[in-house]
């Protein structure tokens, strides 16, 4: 490991910034999924029924209508992208950092390819 | 029952089972999505196809929550992490993307009863206990630049690895990722018996790298189940929320107890539950 070597220490390590980015991702989801829950039962026209059959809406641009008409439905899509992202995010970080901190070019491409595999299902293969 | 109520009594009872699940998958060391889909089919009736499209959203949260403690601390082998991680997410697209939506709710019972029935092998069998001895460098191995070392806190020293069996692992883990992407669990078990097992990895890297690569594994998987609109939003916010809140809770228990029996009784349980599952998928019971 690199960490021995204090003529070569990087700004930023991978590690740290994978750590953050997965803690702060995950709080910040469950902190907006949360705040979802709360806008539905304020403007209170959330059914059991439809608790149990409305369907996830993944077009970004639905989901921001609804999130300024205040719809707790929304809000709580916005979060659950959000941990989606907490992930894809953390990958995207480390081909960035493998690519101009670490200058390793054989990782650049394989995290770079994990990050387009990560990113079909959501973008290509529905 | 005005309608109000009604939403919050559901949603607190998804919240209560999850949560419960959360603490019983943290300590039998088994991670959330194999505890909470049959949680939520077996008490709270809830179709098995919703359970898991909420499950595989769910275990990103968990596994990043875990993860980001273990990347901190220097376990975690990045490296290694990156190149499986290729394919368990090819794996998860291939489950998620062809597979799922095509299984028999039955099978998906069967299928899932078997893979927790399994995973609960090593609980009882005692593996990794001690540190792989004289591990050469395969090929792939070496070219990635895979070895390394880790502080072992328990050991109060820096223990240097060689890693082995690369090949045999990408395949494993390509299966591994394809039951995540069908059955909507992190498949964790499987990773790290592939790690320690074919890899030769100490069980702490490997428990550590698993965890850091579940979640990549799961939003792989979860980015097909968002799209074609199988999660339900409502149902994943209270199992996602109590997951995560059991599983902290469930390591701060742990930490206190360090307890071998308390782990083989909450393997049990689930032992009992997943025969419960195998049984209603043969058809035997409903």
């Amino acid at each position: 490991m690199t960490t021995d070597a204090p003529t070569r220490r990087h700004p930023l390590p991978i590690e740290d910034a994978s750590a953050w980015i997965l803690r702060t991702g995950v709080i910040c989801s469950a902190a907006v999924m949360l705040m979802g829950i709360l806008f539905s039962f304020v403007h209170g026209r959330t059914s059991l029924d439809r608790m149990q059959s409305d369907p996830f809406e993944y077009r970004p641009g639905v989901i921001w209508q609804g999130i300024v008409h205040g719809r707790g439905k929304s809000i709580i899509e916005a979060g659950i992208y959000l941990l989606l992202l907490t992930p894809i995010l953390r990958v995207a970080t480390s081909v960035v950092l493998f690519a101009l901190e670490e200058r390793d070019w054989l990782y650049t491409i394989i995290t770079l390819t994990v990050l387009l595999l990560t990113l079909a299902g959501l973008l290509w293969l529905g | 029952m005005n309608p109000t109520a009604q939403s919050l009594l559901w949603l607190s009872e998804v919240a209560a089972a999850s949560f419960a699940g959360g603490i019983v998958g943290s300590i039998s060391g088994l991670g959330g999505g194999i505890v909470i889909v049959p949680v939520l089919t077996i008490f709270l009736h809830i179709p098995i196809d919703k359970a898991i499209a909420a499950s595989i959203v769910s275990i990103i949260a968990t596994s990043s929550g875990a993860g980001a403690v273990y990347v901190r601390d220097r376990i975690t082998n990045i490296r290694i992490a990156m190149f499986l991680e290729l394919f368990t997410a090819a794996g998860a697209l291939v489950g998620a993307g062809l597979l799922a939506g095509h299984v028999h709710p039955r099978l998906l019972d069967v299928l899932f009863a078997l893979v927790l029935l399994v995973s609960l092998l090593p609980v009882f069998a005692k593996l990794g206990e001690e540190l792989p001895q004289n591990v050469q460098n395969d090929r792939l191995a070496s070219r990635l630049k895979l070895n390394s070392s880790y502080f072992d806190k328990h050991l109060d020293k820096r223990v240097v690895y060689n890693v082995a069996g690369v090949p045999v692992a990408t395949f494993i883990m390509l299966g591994a990722g394809l039951i995540s992407g069908l059955l909507g669990i992190g498949s964790g078990v499987v990773k790290v018996l592939a790690q320690e097992i074919a890899m030769k990895l100490p069980t702490k890297v490997s428990t550590a790298t698993s965890n850091f690569m579940i979640g990549v594994t799961a939003a792989a998987g979860a980015g097909v189940y968002l799209r074609r609109g199988w999660v339900l939003p409502y149902l994943v916010v209270p199992v996602a929320v109590a997951v995560l809140a059991g599983a902290w809770l469930g390591t701060l228990l742990m930490e206190r107890m360090s307890n071998n029996l308390v782990r083989k009784i909450f393997a049990l349980v689930l032992a009992v539950i997943g025969i419960q599952m195998l049984l209603r998928g043969l058809g035997v019971t409903s």
